[in-house]
């Protein structure tokens, strides 16, 4: 069933030169929202032009978490929009652009989840972050599997058993996000710009060789890093690299 | 136009097991940089037939007897492979309308097919074709011309039979390219019944979509095998970075493929890759984008059974099916890889 991008209900897309803008109407992910999300990963991975995606809330509410209408009490409970909902997650983690999160006002649970797997976060300082889901007697999807490779299993275990309200300064400290400040658009502009020149291959070996980082042995992780480096290094930003390096010795050839 | 199915598949190997370490006490290998090679981790165990050591700690056999040996051995386990895909189809040998045989691994005329239908009661009208010496490729070489005879004759049974003796050809010294070779092949066969029968279509079998192919010239002679006046015969050559560029051409033909399909990457299942080495897997992971469960027949069978030559794919399909995760609609890719260089890959969907 084609989603149609001008007509999504619980999102808004748009695209200004190379940078994507994914808007979470929506305040709660519902299953109108996986879908959709869905639909605006295949046009990204298939048709779009850009290099960075923005994931943000509206009205200075990035994302509170999931929406229980989607359940019916009186039914036997079912799994599969949560996949739906992990499968989303990973073909955001594992899109071949830069992408990056506005976190404002109380993000809780999924909204949590979906700033874990993209590749920079900022943070509003009046804005907080919650993984709440144990005490509502769930599980915070797997935020469970990605959680420790951010901050630790001692603060992750923190963070889901007990579901502490995080500030803004103390998600900056734990690594949770890059920036916490007052002044998003800058903070935005200026991570954008951080990412560039954005070679795609180089950026989506180098994301997933560090998403890989905990789940292999040295031997194994090291065979991955030299098929990834023989792709990067057969790409002709590398050969550009050379080139300028080879014309001028002084310059600074990464660049 | 009906499509052909992959019926069945069955596969076999020699009774005899070696761990890597077994072979290294059994020749005595000395050299460090081998033993080391052998004492990678990514294949644990392997099925050969191997001849006793002789006073030095070297293999002794000649030449004639490792024909001798493609020529038994191809023939027992092509039966026990073809009894097994047969097994539970109601097809009887007698029922095959034509057989293609698949080896790299010895040299003979005639070929396997006339053997097979000598010894396995296969009628004396059944079609035949042998490839051989196309590598570890050859398995979806074969693939493709057996798929159209199906297609062209709805109906009728067509067997495919990659028969792989590689303890038939090695070749035995101290240095570290034939430890490289030493240290990766298995011997194993594998047979696969296609048919094109609407009367099929309850059955959960896939059908073939379609195939593509990716020669690359520029690599023709990274694997090779030279005749050695030394040796008195052949010896394979792997040239040290294949692997990588076989993995950086490997998405050249699933991307043909699939956009033939409308479809991509992310529409295909499941992924039954050649098990041709740990590189080459790492290389086509990081190259056209697939994860260690995507590739978890390939390295299954890689670190049980090593390089199987062309049936090794066939082996990691079986693997797939038992798994029973398959459901009706999706679509895999095959892929082998090997001398040319080449890269080729078919789709099927179940």
């Amino acid at each position: 069933m084609p989603v149609d991008l001008n007509a999504l209900q619980s999102l808004r897309y748009a695209e200004h030169g190379v940078i994507a803008t994914v808007t979470l109407v929506h305040t709660h992910i519902d299953m109108t929202m996986v879908r959709e999300l869905t639909a605006v990963c295949d046009f990204l991975e298939d048709d779009s032009p850009t290099k960075v995606v923005v994931f943000q809330g509206t009205g200075g509410q990035f994302c509170a978490g999931i929406d229980f209408a989607d359940f019916r009490p009186d039914a036997p409970m079912d799994i599969h929009g949560f996949n739906k909902w992990e499968k989303v997650c990973r073909r955001v983690e594992r899109l071949d652009k830069v992408t990056v999160a506005v976190l404002e006002g109380a993000v809780i649970g999924g909204g949590v989840q979906l700033a874990l797997v993209t590749d920079a976060r900022i943070m509003a300082q009046n804005a907080t972050l919650q993984l709440n889901e144990v005490h509502q007697g769930f599980l915070p999807g797997m935020a469970t599997f990605r959680l420790a490779k951010y901050v630790g299993l001692g603060h992750a275990k923190r963070l889901i058993m007990r579901c502490p309200v995080v500030s803004a300064q103390e998600s900056l400290q734990l690594g949770l996000v890059d920036v916490a400040t007052d002044d998003l658009d800058r903070a935005l502009t200026q991570i954008i710009d951080s990412f560039g020149p954005t070679h795609v291959v180089a950026v989506t070996l180098a994301r997933r060789l560090l998403g890989e980082s905990f789940q292999f042995s040295f031997e194994d992780a090291l065979g991955h890093f030299l098929a990834a480096q023989h792709r990067a290094i057969s790409q002709t930003a590398f050969l550009q690299t050379v080139q300028a390096g080879q014309g001028d010795p002084d310059s600074d050839s990464g660049s | 136009m009906e499509r052909a199915r992959i019926l069945s598949v069955g596969t076999s190997h020699p009774p005899d097991r070696y761990t890597q370490q077994d072979i290294l006490e059994m020749f005595r290998v000395v050299n460090p940089v081998v033993r080391a090679l052998f004492a990678a981790s990514h294949i644990q165990s392997r099925y050969l037939v191997l001849p006793q050591a002789d006073a030095s700690g070297r293999p002794a056999e000649t030449q004639g007897q490792l024909l001798k040996k493609h020529r038994r051995w191809a023939l027992r386990l092509g039966r026990q492979a073809i009894d097994r895909c047969l097994e539970n189809t109601g097809i009887k040998p007698t029922d095959i309308d034509a057989l293609c045989c698949v080896t790299s691994t010895g040299f003979m005329l005639p070929g396997l097919t006339a053997m097979f239908i000598k010894h396995l009661g296969l009628r004396t009208d059944c079609h035949r074709v042998d490839i051989v010496g196309m590598g570890c490729n050859a398995g979806l070489n074969a693939l493709n011309p057996v798929t159209a005879w199906a297609q062209c004759h709805p109906g009728k049974n067509a067997l495919m039979v990659c028969c792989e003796i590689n303890s038939a050809l090695y070749l035995y010294d101290d240095t570290v390219n034939t430890g490289v070779v030493n240290s990766l092949f298995g011997d194993g066969c594998a047979a696969v019944l296609l048919r094109a029968d609407p009367a099929d279509e309850p059955t959960f079998a896939p059908r073939v979509l379609g195939f593509q192919s990716h020669l690359i010239p520029d690599a023709w002679d990274a694997m090779i095998y030279r005749w050695s006046d030394t040796h008195g015969r052949f010896g394979f050559n792997l040239a040290r970075d294949v692997p990588y560029v076989l993995g950086a051409h490997a998405d050249i033909p699933v991307h043909a493929l699939l956009d033939r399909h409308k479809l991509k990457v992310r529409d295909v299942s499941h992924w039954l890759v050649h098990s041709g080495g740990k590189k080459v897997i790492d290389a086509i992971k990081y190259t056209v984008g697939l994860t260690a469960h995507d590739v978890r027949h390939t390295v299954d069978v890689l670190r049980t059974m090593g390089n199987l030559g062309s049936g090794s794919f066939l082996f990691s399909y079986q693997r797939l099916v038992a798994e029973r995760v398959v459901r009706r609609g999706d679509y895999a890719i095959l892929m082998t890889m090997g001398p040319g260089s080449t890269v080729e890959t078919a789709l099927v969907r179940w």
